[in-house]
């Protein structure tokens, strides 16, 4: 067995890190190994929180409501109340529902998460880790939100969780594959499958961003990206999986207490997760929006990566929460349409035009 | 450290691998084989081959074994202790071909000691993701361009072969 030489994998390259090389040379590695997981932790924990706050208030507001107001400022704490009760719920487990399954089933979805969000760049030095093929991994690693809703549908023992299970699985599925076409593309302009290279790849001003470098099919794929992901995370208006008035809950209904929750918060995670790979591939991820001018890109650069990173990863949520509440929940059928029949063949067609415009060199 | 760490991996391979063909749900089975994919990708983490642990996850657990599950679960009679009656004689089948391949592999192993066990392998450099791009779609003696392009166009006529069947749905009329 060949000795795993961690101190070359993946060093915490901050200052940070440094630190707790000057202090422990000898166990840096696993000091560092253990705090960047244990803030990574904190902020899986923090973030789903916070989201939910920010859906029910943009909803409120869009519904010209003022949404939860009592608890704390403008209800800010709501969530973390609403949490807490969660935990303190009994949970229940239908009679003959797979004990093992059923409670397997919440973790993976969580599980998943927590592993992309290990390779999201949120700053230059701030990425738990940047595996050459990243692209795949994030790919790969998004089949265990799938198997966890499959097995929470089976192991309900109801017959509306394995219908909403099935919907959401085979929407899912389906789906995927226009994201990883999608990917594949920016792949193929850039040369690389490492997310922190892929930012590194935009550097300079706002027109050196993927969605602007690539003249007009940047920005299509931009949309058909936003699509793609909308269905994919089952928000509305592809909630089919949880439509509440056809399925009651979906794959969900039987669950309760923390197993529910960890369902509620490893969706808005994925959301978070999403669309930090949106500003990754498309907005340049941790890179301030320069705009050509000295004076200003100087001030912009004085922000720290990570700013920006949050900054453009919260606006493209809100585009998701937006989604919501402007169109209007699809059928089965039509969203299998959408995917088979319109943006498959409109995903290869760009693969085959963004391969045109590499060989003809019309990259800005 | 990393021979602990192998010792590990190499005990939940072998316990999830005996669950997956022994347990008696087939959904349980079904489990355990996932766990024994994860497994096997971490394996090839330590052997500092990437990219072949990235693509063990995602084609294994992104793909097939999602295909897996959904057949599984559109299957009917799930959940019950299906287990077959395995025979005598099959069990003394299953035996005798284990142990003949058992002692294949310590012949092997014994026999040629210093190309497998102590071979240089493990001061060769990782094999970076680059390295397998380039080989692959090298046009020399050693490259693999042309099963590449084949294996790609497979692909892609299958993807659209989805499409085309999908085309001859009801719901067309449904929409209009």
């Amino acid at each position: 067995m060949n000795p795993l030489q961690t101190n070359t994998l993946y060093p915490v390259q901050n200052s940070i890190g440094d630190m707790v090389r000057e202090i422990f040379p000898a166990s840096a590695v696993y000091i560092n190994g253990f705090i960047t997981i244990i803030s990574l932790l904190m902020l899986v924990s923090l973030l789903p929180v916070f989201l939910i706050w920010l859906e029910r208030k943009v909803a409120a507001h869009f519904q010209a409501r003022l949404g939860p107001m009592r608890v704390g400022y403008h209800g800010l704490l709501q969530s973390t109340a609403d949490g807490l009760k969660l935990i303190f719920k009994e949970i229940l487990k239908p009679e003959g529902a797979d004990t093992f399954v059923f409670f397997l089933a919440p973790i993976l979805p969580a599980t998943a998460t927590f592993l992309v969000m290990t390779i999201l760049p949120f700053d230059h030095h701030m990425q738990v880790a940047d595996p050459a093929g990243g692209v795949i991994y994030v790919i790969g690693i998004s089949g265990l939100s799938i198997l966890g809703i499959l097995l929470a549908g089976w192991a309900s023992n109801n017959k509306y969780s394995l219908l909403g299970a099935m919907r959401s699985g085979a929407q899912m599925i389906s789906f995927e594959i226009s994201l990883a076409l999608i990917m594949l593309l920016i792949v193929m302009v850039t040369g690389t499958a490492s997310l922190r290279e892929i930012v590194l790849s935009q550097q300079g001003t706002i027109l050196d961003w993927w969605i602007f470098k690539l003249p007009v099919l940047g920005s299509i794929a931009f949309i058909m990206y936003m699509i793609s992901s909308t269905a994919e995370l089952n928000r509305a208006p592809f909630d089919i999986s949880e439509a509440e008035s056809e399925l009651t809950g979906g794959f969900a209904t039987e669950y309760s207490g923390i197993s529910f929750a960890m369902f509620f918060f490893a969706e808005f995670v994925n959301m978070f997760v999403s669309a930090g790979i949106a500003t990754t591939l498309f907005f340049g991820g941790f890179l301030a929006p320069q705009i050509g001018i000295g004076f200003l890109d100087s001030v912009l650069d004085f922000l720290p990566g990570f700013f920006w990173f949050f900054l453009k990863t919260f606006l493209i949520i809100f585009l998701y929460m937006w989604f919501r509440w402007t169109f209007p929940r699809l059928r089965v059928d039509q969203l299998m349409y959408l995917e088979w029949k319109m943006l498959l063949p409109a995903n290869i067609l760009l693969l085959m035009v963004g391969g045109v415009f590499l060989a003809l060199g019309w990259i800005l | 450290m990393s021979d602990f760490l192998f010792y590990i991996l190499a005990t939940a391979l072998v316990l999830l691998s005996v669950m997956a063909v022994s347990l008696p749900n087939l959904l349980h089975g079904a489990i355990s084989l996932i766990g024994s994919f994860f497994v096997t990708a971490a394996l090839y983490i330590m052997l500092r081959l990437e990219f072949v642990a990235l693509s063990q996850i995602m084609l294994y657990i992104g793909g097939i074994i999602i295909f897996m599950l959904i057949i599984i679960l559109l299957t009917t009679g799930l959940g019950r202790e299906n287990r077959h009656p395995v025979n005598r004689w099959r069990r003394f089948a299953g035996a005798g071909v284990s142990a003949g391949l058992l002692y294949a592999l310590l012949d092997t192993l014994q026999s040629a000691p210093s190309s497998i066990l102590s071979g240089p392998t493990h001061r060769a450099p990782a094999v970076t993701m680059d390295d397998i791009g380039f080989r692959l779609l090298s046009t020399s003696q050693s490259g693999f361009i042309v099963p590449f392009e084949i294996i790609s166009i497979l692909l892609l006529v299958a993807l659209i072969g989805a499409v085309v069947l999908a085309r001859r749905d009801k719901c067309e009329e449904v929409l209009k």
